[in-house]
């Protein structure tokens, strides 16, 4: 329990200094768009063919919620609430964290490994400006964006799941779908989204650049990066629906 | 193309050499019940704590479409379905991926690194037999285990927060509860997670065996078997769930 603190109180004081270090500067130039591709571009095939199975799931499973009570006409409500509200962005949070935040931390984690965090410091480059400020910009331009394309991922896919292999009616669908969803709950995808990845980000930058040195130690820190970072976005999603729906 | 074609067979390949070796004896049952208890120790925490705030937020949500119909009582159906069946396998089984799968991933990496894999095979012991299938064999009972405490937590995160938090009536709550579950659901989830965790194990050591490149590729190899594990398992679990539960269901 002790430990756990630790970490968390760890954590907080990695967020200060990073702040202290690079809130009143200009990030490294080029570096964020660089890391904004590659954090965007590589985790899309993933982040598809994910939220595609989750779409189908969605719709299977609420087809049998929904079937003894006579209901199968809601099935486009609970697809589109519960995809919209919860799992897409939050799917989304746990690819990235899966694609993205275990490439951070053990990137990261191999430049301590390698003595090179070190080096920076011996070049009066801030570690903190250098590493994480791209990064932590990178995620925050493409994350709503991937956030926004998992929920119309979900919801393409559960249409095709409930009207061609469960022979729902198309229109019946789209018209609860439609009834159920507004705009504020893409927007509370959004601003979740823009939680989630700031959490990603700093964590498994965290998870990296403290991690011990050797295979080993990279091998924990990515580890610890993706749990740690699910758990944690897992909470937030839950405060953030009861402040926002509760 | 061609290399993820490569990459499937080789993967195949191994996991028909690890599935002999499980198999068959002798099996290396010391090892077995060490990574089980190890990996069980080591994923309860996050398994319980990411199930019990899904609980909650299902039941926040479930309430406000069954306030609409005035049908809060099925609440508790709707959630006991919706956790028993989807959620708590795929959330733990995500998990011990994140968890577990990469654990074994940077484990059998650094071996690799070490030469400590090569070690083995010099000694005449079968690395495959003595490090990879007890380690497989460990995922495929712990994940299902994993799964009915998360069962039970999220339960607990939907009662929590229908009847402590929204005020619903503790007894229709648990009167509804098990209306529309059977002892099916549960051993599907069961069955559910016993092929994820075999995915799990097998993507895991996959990556770790045949890590090259140092440290850095360790890294890389713990990196894809998240992902792809991952990826393996969410397809596995359209295919199981329509098979257990589909359109006929």
């Amino acid at each position: 329990m002790t430990a756990v603190l630790a970490w968390l109180g760890g954590l907080a004081w990695f967020f200060v200094d990073w702040a202290r270090a690079s809130l009143r500067c200009r990030p490294p130039p080029g570096q964020t768009f660089a890391e904004a591709y590659k954090i965007g571009v590589q985790s899309l095939p993933v982040l598809l063919t994910i939220s595609a199975f989750v779409g189908t799931n969605l719709a299977l499973q609420g087809y049998n919620a929904f079937v003894p009570l006579g209901g199968q006409h809601l099935v486009g409500m609970f697809v589109a609430l519960a995809g919209v509200r919860e799992l897409a962005p939050l799917i989304a949070a746990s690819m990235i964290a899966a694609k993205a935040g275990t490439e951070m931390a053990s990137q990261i984690a191999v430049m301590r490994t390698r003595e090179q965090i070190d080096a920076l410091e011996v070049m009066a480059v801030n570690p903190y400006w250098w590493l994480i400020t791209p990064r932590l910009y990178g995620i925050l331009l493409v994350m709503p964006a991937l956030s926004l394309i998992a929920v119309f991922t979900t919801l393409f896919t559960s249409y095709c799941a409930s009207v061609y292999q469960l022979g729902l009616n198309p229109s019946t669908f789209l018209q609860f779908a439609r009834q159920a969803t507004h705009l504020k709950d893409l927007a509370t995808g959004e601003v979740k989204a823009i939680v989630f990845a700031v959490i990603i980000c700093f964590v498994s930058c965290y998870c990296g650049f403290f991690s011990e040195k050797g295979p080993e130690g990279v091998g924990k820190a990515t580890n610890r990066a993706v749990v740690v970072s699910c758990v944690i976005c897992v909470t937030f999603n839950y405060l953030v629906s009861q402040v926002l729906y509760g | 193309v061609l290399d993820l074609l490569a990459g499937l067979g080789r993967f195949g390949a191994f996991a028909w050499r690890v599935a002999w070796r499980i198999l068959t004896p002798p099996w290396n049952s010391e090892d077995f019940f060490r990574h089980a208890w190890t990996v069980g120790i080591r994923c309860v925490g996050p398994v319980l704590a990411v199930t019990f705030p899904f609980g909650l937020v299902i039941s926040l949500q479930g309430l406000a479409i069954f306030d609409l119909f005035g049908a809060q009582r099925l609440l508790p159906s709707l959630i006991s379905v919706a956790v028993i069946r989807e959620l708590s396998p795929v959330l733990a089984s995500v998990l011990v991926a994140a968890q577990a799968g990469s654990s074994y991933a940077a484990e059998l990496g650094a071996m690799r690194i070490k030469e400590e894999l090569d070690a083995t095979e010099v000694m005449a012991v079968d690395s495959l037999r003595w490090h990879v299938a007890p380690r497989v064999a460990a995922l495929m009972l712990v994940c299902p285990l994993l799964n009915t405490l998360g069962d039970v937590a999220g339960l607990c995160g939907g009662f929590v927060m229908a009847v402590g938090v929204k005020g619903e009536n503790a007894g229709v709550f648990m009167a509804n509860l098990w209306s529309f579950v059977h002892v099916f659901d549960l051993v599907g989830g069961l069955i559910k997670t016993m092929v994820f965790g075999a995915i799990i194990g097998l993507v895991a050591c996959f990556h770790g065996y045949y890590a090259t490149g140092g440290a850095a590729g360790v890294g890389k190899g713990v990196n894809d078997t998240v992902v792809r594990a991952t990826l393996a398992f969410f397809a596995a679990n359209y295919v199981l769930t329509s098979a257990f539960f589909g359109a006929g269901g």
